[in-house]
């Protein structure tokens, strides 16, 4: 199942029980073997921003990126499932529904 | 630097790019109406509507050469939008997107039902009847469209600031199509299809918009994008282009006869504004929210004004000056209320 659905799609799988958006792009470019590099991990990442502002997934935590586990010196937010993403989560038929 | 001053500087900074993103959208479509109203007058599609209209009357011969107009810039902008996903390594996402087609794919395709057939052939045959400028300002009304659609249909509450916002636009656009209509009865020669054209952009637009939203927000935009062009392309090529040419009318003719360089590369740049427009439209929503992303694409409505001025020197008739002012008086108000993608973003 992995790597062959569109990426936001696995976003959402992947924040069900709350992630941080260094891991969720982390998991997605070890998962989809065509997006490796810099480009794509900043891709992956306004995928992120983009269903954060369509309300599917909501910012609960947010911390200073200390060490450079991401971007060093930039902020790190953690992302929760909301109750109208896991509605449209499961309209296109993941998991929870 | 702390946590607060890093949130505030990454807020506005995305809020900058946003503003920039939609200002692109609105100069883009702005723009287009150059191209759109300069092809008219080239051949092939010049002497095609000749030799329709010889046969078949003006009225007819209009619609024709829009759909052939039509189905070419569908051509272009999957051109530009292909190269442009080529750059940006999307062609791997578009092959997952597709193969979703009951949960996000359909949606593409139905809006590119509304969106190409209603919007962009009315858009092209209020043009060519009627000019650019009513064109792209009598499209101002799309807003109402979509707001009381997304009440009906997803029950989306509209506000009470969102009424009055309708309520300019609504005026706006009696001032626009009444304006030119007292004065063409006044002259007994009412060019009905071009207002029609009119009507159908602003309502194919709002519909489009009520769809495609249904899929983007699961979707990658630049992605959906081109998968909505291309069930565009579909729609025409496939169905409609030779439907009519066994109808018999010469479509095939003259779709090779455009070959020509002048008129390729007019429908090369309708193809790159109206390709990209869309892209920059997209790319603003998740930095500064939906809301204010169309209300700075709005003033696509007052740029196509001053490119179709600068460009072919024609001053609008005052009815849409004053119409499109009102309509986009009404979009702002419409939008501007519209904080709470702001507030999420914020992320407070």
């Amino acid at each position: 199942m992995a790597g062959n659905r569109p990426v936001k799609f696995r976003i959402l799988e992947l924040c069900n029980s709350g992630k941080w958006n260094y891991e969720i792009v982390a998991q997605i470019q070890k998962e989809y073997p065509g997006l490796k590099g810099n480009f794509h991990r900043d891709s992956i990442n306004f995928d992120i921003i983009e269903l954060a502002s369509g309300g599917m997934l909501e910012d609960i935590e947010t911390k200073v990126d200390e060490e450079g586990i991401y971007k060093k010196g930039f902020l790190l937010h953690k992302y929760k499932l909301t109750d109208f993403g896991k509605i449209r989560a499961s309209d296109a038929c993941l998991m929870y529904v | 630097m702390d946590l607060k001053a890093l949130k505030k500087q990454e807020h506005k900074k995305r809020v900058k790019y946003g503003y920039m993103w939609a200002l692109f959208c609105a100069v883009l479509w702005g723009m287009w109406y150059i191209p759109g109203t300069t092809v008219w007058v080239l051949n092939p599609f010049d002497e095609m509507y000749g030799e329709i209209a010889a046969g078949s009357g003006d009225g007819m011969a209009l619609v024709i050469v829009a759909v052939l107009i039509t189905a070419f810039n569908a051509l272009t902008v999957i051109l530009a939008l292909a190269v442009w996903n080529g750059v940006l390594g999307k062609f791997g996402e578009m092959k997952r997107t597709v193969k979703e087609f009951h949960p996000c794919s359909k949606w593409f395709f139905l809006a590119s039902i509304f969106g190409g057939p209603m919007a962009i052939l009315g858009s092209f045959i209020a043009m060519g009847f009627i000019g650019g400028a009513f064109a792209a300002v009598a499209a101002l009304m799309y807003p109402v469209v979509g707001s009381i659609l997304a009440q009906k249909w997803y029950g989306e509450k509209i506000s009470k600031r969102a009424y009055l916002g309708i309520a300019f636009i609504i005026l706006g656009g009696i001032t626009i199509f009444g304006g030119g209509l007292i004065t063409e009865i006044g002259s007994g020669n009412v060019a009905w299809i071009g207002y029609l054209g009119g009507l159908m952009a602003a309502a194919g637009w709002g519909i489009e918009g009520a769809i495609a939203g249904k899929g983007l927000d699961i979707a990658e935009p630049d992605v959906g994008l081109t998968l909505r062009f291309l069930g565009e392309n579909i729609i025409w090529w496939i169905l409609i282009v030779p439907a009519l040419a066994i109808a018999g009318f010469p479509m095939f003719k003259y779709a090779l006869l455009a070959f020509e360089p002048l008129t390729l590369l007019v429908l090369i740049f309708a193809g790159i504004t109206f390709g990209f427009c869309y892209v920059a439209w997209y790319k603003s929503f998740p930095l500064i929210g939906v809301g204010r992303g169309q209300g700075i694409g709005n003033l696509y409505g007052l740029f196509a004004v001053i490119f179709i001025f600068l460009f072919f020197g024609d001053v609008p008739a005052w009815t849409i000056l004053l119409g499109g002012a009102l309509c986009l008086g009404g979009s702002s108000i419409m939008f501007s209320e519209d904080t709470g993608e702001m507030e999420s973003l914020r992320g407070d």
